[in-house]
């Protein structure tokens, strides 16, 4: 069934692109559209990085399916 | 021209890896990891991919384990000078490419570290891999922290049982680091199947890629320290390198376009049937061994096939003389020491080195025959 969602981007950041790749790879198995974006460099404190975002609704899910996948995923939130 | 030196370089490159690396070059705009704008993160998309397909062609789990490199040799320097601290003690055999022995010897030379090299016995037809692990165990010391040999031999094509020194390793607790310059693409090369820590791959010889791209497979537990610094387009504000791989290992820039031609060779060879490509090699080897028999004189590096590379040597003239008369009848081959002092001193080749025939797909047996009447001719 498809999710609803009120059009609020969630952004959780990961690190390098690499990562971020396959973060978004790990996310479309587990049906989760997410798309790789540039994290905000100034709230990261460590400089450039990676980021996925996806409707904020699926959070929860997101965060479960990557921290199955071994990521941390600390941070983030409403964009 | 008739071209023997795929153990070089691969010749002809397959159509779509031309097209891939021109592709690249017209339509890639971006710097992969450097930005979020459109090109860029199409670059990106080129690299992930590049990566997944190594990934799966060399047993590694993750994309993120596929580290690229400018070649074998910056692989190897990268796994070799990247594992190792002061003190430690350091196996490779006697086949070994300079670019094992070299990183290795130099930092012996600054008296960093010891090595001791381990016979394969490869001059010996009767030699079993047992008597190799034999020859390990013995020069195992209590800090001996890592173990680096050839796959398959670049001089004379000699196949050493990785599987089982990479299983020996693991119970000492030593890393396995594999140098599979003339194995990936020829024969099956897998890091698990391996257990080993490393794996290293050049593009452009069994993979048919362009030159200037390597691979660099690494074991998921595997940290090394990495030994080029520079950007990454991560935590640029932090003066380490990134903690995680590929980042780590991938300072500057990385080659897009050869990258681009590197995953069409990949794609290539996720179809290729092994057997046919060892088929093949098996009887070019075998045909040039026959014809070369009746040549008085020749002395061949290896008694059976095990590989594509077939070297040998003439009592009458030198390989490097022999090659350039080769060379005026259009044939390409390789002569001299082939960087890898250690294993022609093992195979006990004259002062002038050998003359190395390295074959590769599009090599026929009319080839090989051609080549056998051609030194027939030059040395009678």
């Amino acid at each position: 069934m498809p999710v609803q969602t009120n059009g609020e981007l969630c952004l959780l950041p990961i690190g390098a692109i690499t990562q971020a790749m396959r973060a978004r790879e790990v996310l479309a198995r587990g049906g989760i559209s997410a798309t790789v974006v540039r994290n905000d460099p100034a709230a990261t404190g460590f400089g450039c990085a990676y980021a996925v975002s996806y409707p904020c609704e699926q959070d929860r899910m997101v965060r479960r399916l990557l921290r199955g996948a071994g990521f941390r995923t600390r941070g983030g939130g409403k964009v | 021209m008739i071209y023997f030196d795929h153990a070089a370089t691969s010749f002809p490159k397959p159509s779509a890896v031309v097209d891939g690396v021109c592709e690249c070059l017209k339509i890639c705009a971006g710097n992969a990891g450097r930005g979020a704008y459109r090109s860029s993160l199409q670059a990106a998309e080129l690299l992930y991919d590049c990566r997944s397909e190594a990934a799966k062609a060399f047993g590694a789990d993750l994309p993120e384990q596929v580290v690229f490199t400018a070649g074998a040799t910056a692989a190897l320097n990268q796994a070799i000078c990247g594992s190792l601290r002061n003190g430690d003690h350091v196996l490779l055999s006697d086949l070994e490419h300079n670019a094992v022995f070299r990183p290795v010897w130099k930092l012996a030379k600054e008296g960093k570290i010891t090595y001791t090299v381990f016979p394969t016995f490869a001059a010996d037809p009767t030699a079993t891999p047992e008597m190799i692990l034999n020859g390990i165990r013995e020069r195992i010391r209590p800090n001996t922290k890592l173990l680096v040999c050839t796959h398959a031999s670049n001089v004379c094509s000699a196949v050493l049982p990785v599987a089982k020194i990479g299983a020996l390793c693991r119970r000492y607790g030593i890393r396995f680091v594999v140098d599979a310059a003339q194995s990936a693409g020829h024969m099956p090369t897998d890091l698990k199947a391996f257990s080993a820590n490393a794996v290293c791959i050049p593009g452009h010889k069994g993979l048919c890629g362009p030159q200037g791209v390597g691979l660099l497979i690494l074991d998921k537990d595997t940290v090394l320290e990495p030994i080029l610094q520079g950007g990454s387009g991560v935590g640029s504000l932090n003066p380490e390198m990134p903690e995680d791989p590929p980042e780590r290992y991938e300072a500057g820039t990385l080659p897009l376009p050869a990258i681009a031609g590197l995953r069409e060779g990949l794609k290539l060879f996720r179809v290729r049937s092994f057997a046919s490509v060892r088929l093949h090699e098996k009887l070019l080897w075998e045909s040039l061994a026959d014809e070369l028999q009746t040549v008085p004189g020749i002395t061949v590096a290896a008694q059976h096939f095990s590989g594509s590379v077939f070297s040998f040597w003439s009592d009458r003239l030198g390989s490097e003389p022999l090659a350039a008369e080769l060379d005026k009848r259009g044939i390409c081959v390789r002569a001299g020491f082939h960087c890898a002092a250690l294993a022609h001193k093992t195979l006990g080749t004259p002062p002038g080195g050998a003359l190395r025939v390295s074959f590769g797909d599009e090599n026929t047996l009319e080839q090989t025959h051609i080549f056998a009447n051609a030194v027939r001719e030059i040395l009678f």
